[in-house]
């Protein structure tokens, strides 16, 4: 039909290519100084979500964000403390005048659930969450990874985006900037949201920043459809089918007065693939395929629990979206804030008991079963799952309260999958899980570190926006050597 | 050319007299060696160990140790790197010696402790040179571009005769003019953000006078759709939003003023260097809306009680004032100069700092505006009819019944008091003596009780008021900037005036007396402005004693009925066992005051404008590295050192810091407003600018395609009063803005991108031009709805944390242009957000633009667009006898032409096939309607 509209084409002209994303890229390739080192992906118009190849060779293709909004705990989860134990009860030295976000502090304080050695490797993990500690063996674990702010909506900023300000790309917006995907019939990226709702700093965890929007993550989730998916009510699928080719036939006539303007050509090819995600993404949100033994595994199937029986099918959902080579998908676990502070995330302010005991249960099984599953399923050997929340607690209760505070200055993340060591520790924070004091890890080394699994180099993967080469790692960053494969 | 002499040395700070003085001393140095010789003893530590990488060949860090003004100043870090006679202040030993983690230096073999002792000798005796190392100052050229002076090319022939030169050395030339139809609806979609009308496209392409189009140009400049569409860039440009961001993303109901000022600006032809002297200082010229622009970026408003975090906080929000300032006015990157000296421009960190010291007063919030004479009268009347109503109104308040002080329902005597409500409950009690009094919370609506005032009366007064002596405790507070302790007892209502519990039973809130005072009446409720009703305290009891802890019940929840849901106001009048007269007049005096109540509340509210608030600053000092703790020399509002000084002192008072800075931005020596603006309006006009980074003029910039042109046009500007409209006068009546946009394969091999505009550029429109043209072809666009507060793409949910749920029914208060849809921070239109739309969290001076398969989907088969597309069919079939005639009306709508036969005829077939519906729905859809031909 139009002969301008072939790849091959597409790449000769790329290098004055006349499409919208084109634009950012010609932007890069005329700004010189800084720009002299970056690596712009070489974008198609026409079909800006073609699998574009990496910097070096990757060790995994896909990645999974397990993101538990309102700042999970390490001090009860992962990051075991024999003198918390030992101290319990007993003041924090330093920390009389020690004022962190919500005041002042209480007693050390251990956590009320026992940690247990797990697996071969005997990693110290605890009781909340029994089913993930099982698969301690699997995992790498970062244990001093500090951060920059104290306060949820930064917090999750900074771990999504690499900056604590709104408005920066999305890590999985890098990513499928960089890397497009295998699979263009489903969105490159895909956000699925908690049942009980978004995350605190909301799309901002998924934005595309100053990115091109095209490379927003797609949010939607077992329960929540993808917004204008469904061919609008009194419309049946043939009349929708012919009204499509009745726009595409007026779409190449006008084309015929502009031969060559691949912005206009990108317009038509969006339309057909907007058509083929109308089948392709009913199709993989349709869990009524899975079995009862998949669905009891996930723990789907819990009427006596149903927020769990919900995030369970949302974790059913990542599998399936990368089985179809979504190239990043981000679960999140953990709603904003409603009700009350930790009533709904991990926030646990005011009794961590009370709170905890009702997340755990809700994150445990469905997760576990989730990474099982990838594990059997093969998906572990091109897929990295990421753990990560905002950022860590305290070891004392806050002042008056049964619960802790934020603390930035120590906390957890592990990976699991495709070219990370496991099982492994990396890094360590004090004798009471206060601040990092080993192998000091900042957030900006962990998202270089990701990027570098995906065989992109933070330093080189960079995009032009006012007067700023700019990249998910800032200036900063360090890939952390030791914990790959 | 002419230079520009820098008269400057970072390192030596402000005053040019100390500059002298230390020069002075080290060429008296140089003479009388000190007992380090430097050529000797130092100059071979730095040959083998520096220069490498800090001499001529290499400036790592822009460091040098071969030139003595770089010596002094210092390099990226900000910091002086010799400090002659003070070691300790001198950065060179503190890396050397290796007290700088991550800064090292040098990088591998450290210094032997003897060569470092030999530098710190020689710095302590005065760091003296050979004379080949340079002047302690350097005279530095401005010699880039944009930082030389503008200068207008003679004898040419406008716009077309740079492009036309242009085009001729690429052997390109300009295409032929577009068609009539395809000028008029360019014209309208670039200048107004909607397509013409179809009578509007008749009536150009068949006016006969030579100057058709010019007259077109002047009637399109003078339509007020113009300043709502040119605002939209600016509004990007300046990261205009309507809530604060981050977390809480709460509304910022007042900032659609600065907004309107935008538009009411451009559409006057507000003279440029006015609307941007009005931006930085309006509180000072009068203009006080204007100043919304200092505050219109995102606002973290969780503070926290962690000191560092909040000094972090408030870096940030002037960071953001610096940065959008600098960006958006002068087209450089100031924002650079934080954290260390800017790697490209001349932009010190210490100018840096500067530029914050003038900002530093200014915070985010709502200003109130001096009130309008007329607003100030009808609030006298208003005022005046409340007094009136409401003494006419004192006849039916009944007594409140006595409060019950049995605690068990069933015992309650008497008949049951009113339910709780969120707004204002009575508590009227036997007068009881009481020193203390303790208001304890059971049971609550949902999570923890939240209280916006606790009154106790004595007689008509209220005792306590922390305004008369009473004090506050409890049991525990709900940590939040706005719900406080002290706001129980502050004489001031509302949420944001609130205490909140820090438990969800049994928690406390008392109040001390001064002394035992006999009260009578309790008056208590969650938010005495009615919007928020949640986290109301529904079971409770109310006890007061006289020496602590010997408590009495003086009222509890016991005897009220049970929560109603649906009732939320108090019922402090009551109609019962009057006339039926009496209580009509009653029911009707009720009804004007609160419509007086509400008018007055409006009056009020419009007097308030999220425009910042201004205060003195305390002194502004040069932080190392950018962080907070780190703080040196102490820095005087000013502006960038190498272009101009304002000759402000380090207090200088805060309005005159700001209005200094405008003054000095758009000044006609500023060398960069003129070309950042102009270069702005090139880029909306032709989708690039003749500088393609339009908000990076500096050395990082891309170079302009067209020099001349641009300095042609920046001249222009200012000597026609700083006039828009004149410049968009120039570039519509160019025959490059009127040729024909479509491709031609020879020019395309040599100019891809269209540049040199050996073409119109066509491209996909706006978000908004896509919307407004939508409602615009259906009939639906309320083009009269102008101004004010803004319609809302989302129902909000009212948490603490604001949820924005995108609405998915549409009515005629959303058929209003789209620059007047409320700007939420990062929440976006579901149907047109995903059209490249900023969410304002950051400045953005030229949108992306791309095409993915969600922007099919949105326009395919939201409901916004299917309701429109219906609407379009009625309108059509309503102006039409026949199928065809609808068709060819279609065509007008949506792509101001006529059909070809053969659209004609398949679009027949298909309205016949499967009717007028799915056919506006594909026109809605089609790359002709939304693009600019």
């Amino acid at each position: 039909m139009n002969q301008f509209l072939d790849r091959r084409n597409f790449l000769a002209n790329a290098a004055s290519g006349l499409g919208g994303i084109a634009l950012a890229n010609l932007l890069q390739q005329q700004n010189l100084l800084a720009a002299g080192q970056s690596i712009a992906p070489k974008i198609d118009p026409s079909r800006p979500f073609a699998a574009r190849p990496p910097h070096h060779q990757a060790a995994a293709k896909n990645v999974l964000v397990i993101f538990c909004a309102g700042a999970c705990s390490q001090v009860d989860t992962f990051d075991y403390k024999p003198e918390l134990v030992k101290r319990h009860g007993q003041p924090m030295p330093g920390a009389e005048n020690l004022v962190t976000f919500q005041g002042e502090q209480g007693m050390l304080t251990k956590s009320p659930w026992e940690f247990k050695p797990r697996g071969e490797s005997g990693k110290m993990v605890s009781e909340l969450l029994p089913q993930l500690a099982e698969l301690s063996d699997d995992m790498c674990f970062i244990h001093s990874l500090t951060g920059k702010t104290n306060t949820h909506g930064p917090g999750e900023n900074f771990m999504s985006t690499g900056y604590t300000l709104d408005g920066f790309p999305s890590m999985g917006a890098w990513t499928t900037w960089a890397l497009g995907t295998e699979n263009e019939n489903l969105p490159a990226y895909v956000a699925i949201s908690d049942p009980r709702g978004t995350p605190q700093s909301s799309v901002n965890n998924w934005g595309p920043g100053f990115l091109p929007a095209a490379f927003q993550g797609t949010e939607f989730n077992a329960i929540k459809p993808l917004g204008n998916l469904d061919v609008p009510d009194g419309t049946s699928v043939s009349t929708d089918k012919t009204t499509r080719q009745f726009l595409k036939r007026l779409n190449e006539r006008h084309l015929k007065q502009f031969p060559g303007d691949s912005e206009l050509a990108a317009r038509i090819s969006s339309y057909e693939l907007a058509a083929r995600m109308q089948l392709s993404v009913p199709e993989v949100t349709d869990l009524s395929t899975e079995s009862q033994t998949t669905l009891r595994a996930y723990g789907a199937d819990q009427t006596e629990n149903p927020l769990k029986a919900q995030f369970a099918r949302n974790c059913i959902l990542a599998r399936r979206l990368l089985e179809q080579g979504v190239r990043f998908v981000q679960l999140f676990n953990g709603a904003y804030q409603t009700g009350g502070e930790g009533v709904s995330n991990w926030d646990g302010h005011k009794s961590i008991l009370d709170q905890y005991s009702k997340h755990g249960p809700v994150l445990d099984q469905p997760c576990a079963a989730l990474l099982r599953d990838m594990k059997q399923r093969g998906l572990l050997q091109d897929t990295l799952v990421v753990w990560m929340t905002e950022f860590g607690r305290m070891p004392t209760f806050q002042k008056g309260a049964s619960g802790r505070d934020h603390n930035p200055d120590g906390f957890t993340a592990w990976m699991m999958g495709a070219g990370v060591k496991a099982p492994f520790t990396y890094g360590a924070t004090d004798e009471f899980s206060h601040k990092a004091i080993e192998n000091i890890a900042t957030v900006y080394d962990f998202h270089a570190t990701i990027l570098h699994l995906l065989g992109l180099d933070h330093k080189r993967l960079t995009y032009y926006h006012n007067g700023f080469e700019r990249r998910l790692t800032d200036v900063h960053g360090e890939v952390i050597k030791q914990v790959l494969a | 050319m002419i230079l520009i002499v820098l008269r400057t040395v970072g390192g030596f700070g402000n005053d040019a007299a100390c500059c002298c003085r230390a020069f002075v001393v080290l060429v008296w140095m140089s003479v009388c060696a000190g007992a380090v010789d430097f050529e000797k003893d130092v100059q071979p530590i730095f040959r083998d160990r520096c220069i490498d990488c800090h001499g001529a060949d290499e400036q790592n860090s822009q460091f040098r140790l071969d030139r003595l003004s770089v010596m002094l100043s210092g390099g990226n870090s900000g910091e002086p790197a010799i400090v002659p006679g003070k070691t300790e202040a001198s950065y060179l030993l503190k890396l050397v010696k290796r007290e700088e983690p991550g800064w090292e230096m040098p990088p591998d073999e450290p210094l032997s402790d003897d060569e470092i002792g030999l530098i710190e000798n020689w710095i302590a005796d005065g760091a003296a040179v050979p004379e080949n190392y340079g002047p302690a100052k350097p005279d530095v050229e401005l010699d880039h571009w944009s930082f030389r002076p503008i200068t207008r090319a003679r004898d040419v022939d406008g716009i077309d005769g740079f492009i036309e030169l242009k085009l001729q050395e690429h052997g390109l030339q300009c295409s032929q003019q577009a068609p009539r139809h395809v000028l008029i609806r360019r014209l309208f979609l670039v200048m107004l953000g909607i397509p013409p009308t179809p009578e509007q496209v008749a009536e150009f392409e068949s006016d006969p006078r030579d100057d058709a189009w010019q007259r077109l140009v002047e009637t399109v400049l003078a339509s007020p759709q113009y300043g709502e569409r040119w605002a939209s860039h600016w509004l990007d440009l300046v990261r205009f939003g309507e809530t604060d961001g981050f977390e809480t993303n709460r509304e910022r109901p007042s900032a659609w003023h600065y907004r309107d000022w935008v538009i009411q600006s451009l559409n006057d032809d507000k003279p440029y260097d006015q609307f941007v002297r009005e931006q930085i200082a309006g509180d000072a010229l009068g203009v006080d809306v204007a100043t919304g622009f200092l505050v219109a970026g995102p606002n973290d408003i969780v503070k926290g009680k962690d000191p560092k975090l909040g000094l972090v906080q408030r870096m940030n929000e002037l960071d953001d004032m610096i940065n959008t300032t600098g960006t958006a006015f002068l087209g450089l990157t100031t924002g650079c100069a934080r954290c260390h000296n800017h790697k490209f421009d001349p932009i010190s960190q210490r100018d840096y700092y500067s530029m914050q010291a003038v900002f530093a007063g200014v915070q985010h919030g709502e200003r109130p505006l001096p009130l309008s004479d007329e607003a100030r009268q009808r609030l006298m009347e208003v005022n005046a009819e409340i007094a009136d109503l409401t003494q006419k109104l004192e006849q039916f308040i009944p007594n409140e019944p006595l409060a019950s002080t049995k605690t068990n329902a069933a015992d309650a005597d008497q008949e049951r008091r009113p339910a709780v409500n969120a707004k204002r409950n009575v508590e009227r009690v036997v007068p009881t003596l009481a020193r203390f009094v303790r208001f304890t919370i059971e049971k609550t609506s949902g999570a923890q009780a939240c209280i916006d005032e606790l009154e106790i009366y004595s007689g008509g007064e209220n005792v306590a008021l922390a305004s008369v002596g009473a004090t506050a405790s409890s049991s525990g507070d709900f940590q939040h900037p706005l719900h406080k302790l002290e706001h129980i007892n502050d004489g001031r209502y509302g949420n944001a005036r609130s205490w909140i519990s820090s438990s969800d039973s049994g928690g406390w809130v008392q109040i001390e007396l001064t002394k035992p005072v006999m009260i009578d009446r309790i008056v208590w409720g969650r938010d005495r402005q009615s919007k928020y009703s949640d986290r109301l305290a529904t079971a409770y009891r109310i006890e007061s004693a006289t020496v602590p802890d010997q408590w009495t019940l003086l009222a509890s929840s016991a005897d009220r009925r049970p929560l109603d849901p649906a009732q939320t106001a108090d019922q402090k009048y009551q109609f019962v066992g009057v006339s039926k007269d009496l209580e009509d007049r009653g029911r009707r005096w009720l009804k004007q005051l609160e419509s007086s109540q509400a008018l007055k509340a409006k009056l009020e509210e419009s007097q308030r404008v999220y425009a910042g608030t201004f205060s003195q600053p305390g002194p502004t000092y040069r932080l190392y590295r950018g962080e907070p703790g780190a703080t040196r020399e102490m820095v005087g509002p000013d502006t960038i050192q190498v272009f101009a000084r304002l000759d402000l002192t380090q207090d200088a008072p805060e309005q005159s810091r700001r209005l200094a800075f405008a003054d000095w931005i758009t000044s006609k020596e500023n060398p960069l407003t003129a070309r950042v603006i102009v270069n702005r309006l090139w880029q909306f006009h032709f989708g690039t600018g003749i500088v393609d980074t339009p908000s990076d003029f500096g050395t990082n910039g891309a170079p302009p395609s067209h020099p001349e042109l641009l300095d042609w046009l920046s001249s222009e500007l200012i000597e026609n009063r700083w006039s828009l409209k004149h410049i968009h006068r120039l570039i519509l009546n160019s025959r490059a803005w009127r040729q024909d946009s479509r491709p031609n394969r020879a020019a395309l091999e040599v100019d891809a991108n269209s540049r040199l505009l050996w073409r119109f550029p066509p491209r996909r429109c706006e978000a908004e031009t896509i919307r407004d043209s939508i409602l615009t072809v259906s009939g639906k666009l309320n083009l009269d709805n102008r101004g004010g507060p803004g319609f809302s793409a989302f129902a909000v949910q009212l948490e603490n944390v604001r949820h924005y749920h995108p609405k998915d029914k549409y009515g005629p208060e959303d058929w209003r242009r789209m620059i007047y849809m409320t700007k939420v921070r990062q929440e976006k239109d579901q149907v047109f957000g995903v059209f490249d739309c900023p969410d304002a969290s950051m400045v953005v001076p030229k949108r992306s633009r791309s095409t993915t398969p969600l922007q099919a989907l949105s326009l395919l088969n939201s409901n916004f667009v299917m309701q429109q597309a219906e609407i379009f069919a009625k309108r059509l079939t309503d102006q039409s006898e026949s199928t065809s005639e609808m068709v060819v009306h279609a065509w007008r709508y949506c792509f101001s032409r006529d059909p070809t036969p053969e659209e004609l005829a398949d679009s027949e077939s298909f309205i016949a096939d499967q009717g007028l519906t799915q056919f506006t729905r594909a026109m809605l859809n089609a790359n002709e309607f939304v693009f600019i031909p």
